[in-house]
């Protein structure tokens, strides 16, 4: 709320910033929270996970689920407030769906490498708490990406959650379809997310019984 | 039920362990990768092990000598790194008692949850909930209640009940009985000595011999992540002894 009334007077050019930052904000969220309860569900259940034949990937998993259900109950009042804003639902704010799905499985392969190293090293949870701020500022979410000087450029466009971010935009704030490049590029992220994380997890899964 | 209903073939397992003082990421960048990050540990080894159907079979050692991996490993949660292990049956795993307990929910939705996680079926038929309420000896209303407001004494009676209500082929006992009053462990070992008659196999965990010469038909005796004696309780008992230097 501070965010929007402080930042819609600091970009005056953008039209109806608060549905700009939120097209942002939310799926930020959902990115921060989500890999935060997954990177610590193997070690919060523990005690479960030592004692009974249970898979550990359903952890995880489960809390993907969780994070999902949070983030299609806030698009309800999102859906209010863009109203309010005098933006009609269109048929191709569905777009989002795919775009979630993407989003979801890069937030999944992310956060099992987290979750599976988290298991051996307690630091990594405060380290990536210690990291998820410097992605938020980094990240052209609550300002514009066209503020960022030139030569400063390529941060964001290696930057993989400026991608999301940006396709969400797109459909949400702009009313249009992301280019097929951007489609390229957040499904081959995803892929190769789910593929390294799950790999990374498959490794260390052996060793996490004596090490939660 | 007869027949080998447990078999452990030239089992081995190693644990994937970090470094002596590699336990943060911090350390190991601070080493600037001079030093591995993570070594493999030998936990059990050449362990071959048979045990009947309908037996009732104890194991004794020394903290550390493997038995509780042992007892992982039969429960499905440790894969082996070599050999086979082969379990004709279901499985029941009773590890530590009140485990899974999720302190927010209630008596009920606790025992459907931790039933899921056992591997069965959503929905427990009235069999199964008239077993836990007498087993447990809680009433409805305890059942009811949220579990962070039960005592020790109650959560153990709801784990064991939970652990025991439909007939496994196979259950995994790891000491978990020393908790509970008199008379709480008398009721288990009554449970125990009934699911024996059905022709349960149970795999029993114990330092205490006593208890093991009790209700056990056999035993072994492991010492550094290996079996070092198979054989009748009073064998393995004085073998036991040995091992610790006390005379029987």
């Amino acid at each position: 709320m501070i965010f929007l009334l402080i930042f819609s007077e600091a970009f005056p050019q953008i039209q109806n910033y608060p549905v700009f930052a939120l097209s942002g904000l939310i799926f930020w969220t959902f990115f921060s929270t989500t890999s935060a309860h997954i990177m610590g569900s193997l070690i919060e259940n523990s005690a479960v996970l030592r004692s009974l034949a249970v898979p550990p990937l359903v952890f995880p998993v489960s809390q993907l689920m969780a994070g999902l259900f949070n983030l299609f109950m806030s698009f309800i009042p999102f859906a209010i407030i863009l109203h309010f804003f005098g933006r009609l639902p269109h048929i191709s704010d569905l777009l989002v769906l795919p775009i979630v799905l993407c989003f979801a499985g890069f937030i999944m392969g992310v956060s099992l490498a987290l979750a599976a190293l988290n298991v051996y090293f307690r630091d990594i949870g405060l380290l990536w708490n210690a990291l998820l701020p410097a992605f938020f500022y980094i990240t052209p979410i609550a300002y514009p990406s066209d503020l960022i000087p030139e030569r400063m450029r390529w941060i964001t466009e290696v930057n993989p959650l400026y991608h999301y971010i940006n396709a969400f935009r797109t459909v949400l704030y702009d009313g249009l379809v992301p280019t097929a490049e951007t489609w390229y590029v957040i499904i081959a992220m995803a892929f190769l997310s789910i593929v390294i994380g799950g790999y990374l997890f498959k490794v260390l899964r052996p060793g996490f019984i004596a090490n939660y | 039920m007869s027949g080998t209903m447990i078999e452990l073939r030239n089992v081995h397992v190693d644990y994937l362990v970090q470094r002596h003082g590699m336990r943060s990421i911090k350390s190991y960048l601070t080493s600037f990768g001079s030093k591995r990050l993570l070594e493999r540990k030998h936990i059990l080894h050449d362990i071959d092990l048979r045990i009947n159907g309908g037996e009732c079979f104890g194991i004794v050692g020394r903290n550390g000598s493997g038995k509780s991996t042992l007892l992982r490993l039969l429960a499905g949660i440790v894969e082996p790194t070599k050999g086979h292990v082969r379990i004709n049956g279901h499985v029941a795993p009773m590890l530590a008692l009140g485990v899974g307990l999720e302190p927010e929910m209630s008596g009920w939705e606790n025992v459907r949850l931790c039933r899921m996680l056992m591997g069965h079926q959503r929905f427990d038929g009235e069999g199964v909930r008239s077993y836990i309420r007498s087993f447990s000896g809680l009433s409805e209303d305890d059942l009811e209640m949220q579990v962070k407001r039960y005592s020790t004494g109650m959560m153990a009676r709801l784990g064991f009940a939970i652990a025991t209500a439909t007939d496994p082929d196979v259950l995994l006992i790891d000491e978990v009985l020393a908790v509970g009053d008199v008379a709480f462990q008398q009721q288990c070992y009554r449970r125990i000595e009934e699911l024996k008659a059905r022709g349960c196999t149970i795999v029993f965990v114990s330092h205490m011999l006593g208890e093991i010469q009790r209700i056990c038909d056999r035993a072994a005796c492991m010492e550094n992540g290996t079996v070092v004696k198979v054989g009748n309780t009073h064998e393995v008992g004085v073998h036991y002894h040995g091992l610790l230097g006390i005379p029987l």
